[in-house]
């Protein structure tokens, strides 16, 4: 198990390069694929809570550190003359918190995916990311102002799930290799042939 | 609840609790060394996606060419060949020549530096560049377009590249003014940008502006920041509201096909 979850972290931090050379589709409203957080909530459905939590706190502070934005250096006579103040970042370590969520979610229907049916996990996926993604856009209009929501927006969220979602079997493919090298029993069905 | 996920909880809320008191200084320099750690593998792995890219354009223009050669001869082909390249070299030659003159005309200091990629940020528009701290990038240096077109600023440079903040992005600020009118107002991007062409929202203009669609919009250049008469874009509509009027402005710069831009390291004040 040790070892196991030794390599997720490994593939974590993987995942956070490859994230890098992952470039939005611009005809489909800029939807990408979010390996990083796929790998987290994959990994959530294989491991038991504790372990889910270290993935999750691992995961959303590489995440952050990857995806906040903190301006510097803004003209601060541009806020004077139009008295607002300059534009918020969202706070570092919030996607701790939705992966956490997220993990929670998946580990749901844990036992489903022990029992070997890894396709509704997969498609739990889905729904976990755009919900992931939906509560993001409503914290950064809540933080921001302006809460500017348009189908371009649901498009984009919609796009980016499903695409995620596509490539889940893929990342779950990867885990029941990785498990099998590190003699990890992620399912019911393998823990019943060893006691026989 | 098992003790073990009891500990587990416990020690990820104190963990998520000291994430979250971290200062803004503290946060940015864990980026800092998140992006230098992994910059040797993205430099290698833009390497590698830069001849993958070009084998797999090779491959789509051997396929074309394939179809022309059943349908005409080879000799035929074989200078429709050599007029592909000699345009290619044409329009190559014709960039670097407007980046060279750029360079001379501008009266900027400037270092030019290329586009390595679009950063992976869901509700942001940034850009790495191929200079950083090495080239003397620093942090809010302005950065135009071949065409003279305002980009953007840096707002994170790194050894060898530096990200900069598109002026499309919803964060970016700059203070402006329209020619041929004594309107001055607020520029900044939009949370989601969709489409061909990036649309930028010119804020705080007096309700009673006249203004029409393909007027210019320059930088003032007040705040300091961006320097003063820096194109950034054209009028495409205007609507006045209660207190203030807004307009929809078309920027100067063609983001889509960005590869050279060009940064200030001095204006001719400083």
């Amino acid at each position: 198990m040790f070892f196991y979850h030794i390599s997720l972290i490994g593939l974590l931090l993987l995942s956070c390069i490859v994230q890098q050379f992952l470039p939005p589709i611009n005809g489909w409203y800029d939807a990408r694929i979010l390996l990083l957080p796929l790998v987290v909530v994959c990994s959530a459905a294989t491991t038991p809570t504790a372990g889910m939590l270290i993935l999750t706190f691992l995961g959303g502070f590489l995440w952050d550190a990857q995806q906040i934005l903190l301006i510097q250096g803004v003209d601060t006579e541009i806020y004077r003359d139009t008295y607002q103040s300059p534009i918020e970042s969202m706070k570092f370590g919030y996607s701790i918190l939705l992966f956490a969520l997220m993990g929670f979610l998946m580990q749901g229907i844990q036992p489903l995916f022990k029992q070997g049916k890894w396709y509704l996990s997969a498609m739990l996926t889905g729904v976990a990311m755009s919900l992931y993604l939906t509560v993001e856009y409503l914290l950064l209009s809540f933080v921001r102002g302006g809460f500017d929501i348009t189908s371009g927006v649901f498009n984009q969220i919609g796009l980016t799930a499903l695409i995620t979602m596509l490539a889940s079997p893929l990342v779950f493919w990867i885990l029941f290799q990785i498990a099998n090298l590190c003699r990890h029993e992620i399912s019911y069905d393998s823990l019943r042939q060893r006691t026989y | 609840m098992r003790p073990l996920n009891f500990i587990a909880l416990l020690l990820f809320i104190a963990g998520t609790v000291w994430v979250f008191t971290r200062s803004e200084k503290a946060v940015r320099k864990v980026q800092e060394n998140y992006y230098s750690t992994i910059s040797p593998f993205v430099s290698k792995g833009g390497e590698i996606d830069a001849f993958a890219t070009s084998f797999m354009e090779e491959v789509e223009h051997s396929e074309v060419l394939q179809k022309r050669l059943e349908q005409a001869t080879r000799e035929r082909d074989r200078f429709k060949l050599i007029g592909i390249r000699i345009s290619e070299l044409e329009s190559e030659n014709n960039e670097l020549r407007n980046a060279l003159d750029f360079k001379k005309k501008t009266e900027f200091d400037v270092i030019s530096a290329q586009i390595v990629r679009r950063e992976p940020l869901t509700w942001g528009s940034t850009v790495e560049i191929s200079r950083g701290d090495s080239d003397h990038i620093g942090v809010s240096l302005c950065v135009l377009a071949s065409n003279g077109g305002l980009v953007g600023q840096v707002y994170q440079p790194g050894d060898d590249v530096s990200s900069v903040l598109l002026i499309t992005d919803e964060a970016s600020r700059v203070s402006v003014r329209v020619e041929g009118s004594a309107e001055v107002g607020i520029l900044s991007g939009r949370r989601t940008n969709y489409g061909e062409t990036p649309r930028l929202r010119l804020r705080y203009l007096s309700k009673n502006a006249v203004l029409q669609k393909g007027m210019k919009v320059y930088t003032n250049g007040r705040g300091g920041l961006f320097p003063a008469n820096i194109p950034v874009g054209t009028i495409e509509d205007f609507e006045a509201g209660p207190v203030t009027g807004e307009a929809e402005i078309i920027p100067s710069v063609d983001f889509n096909n960005l590869k050279t831009v060009f940064v200030i390291t001095n204006s001719p004040g400083d």
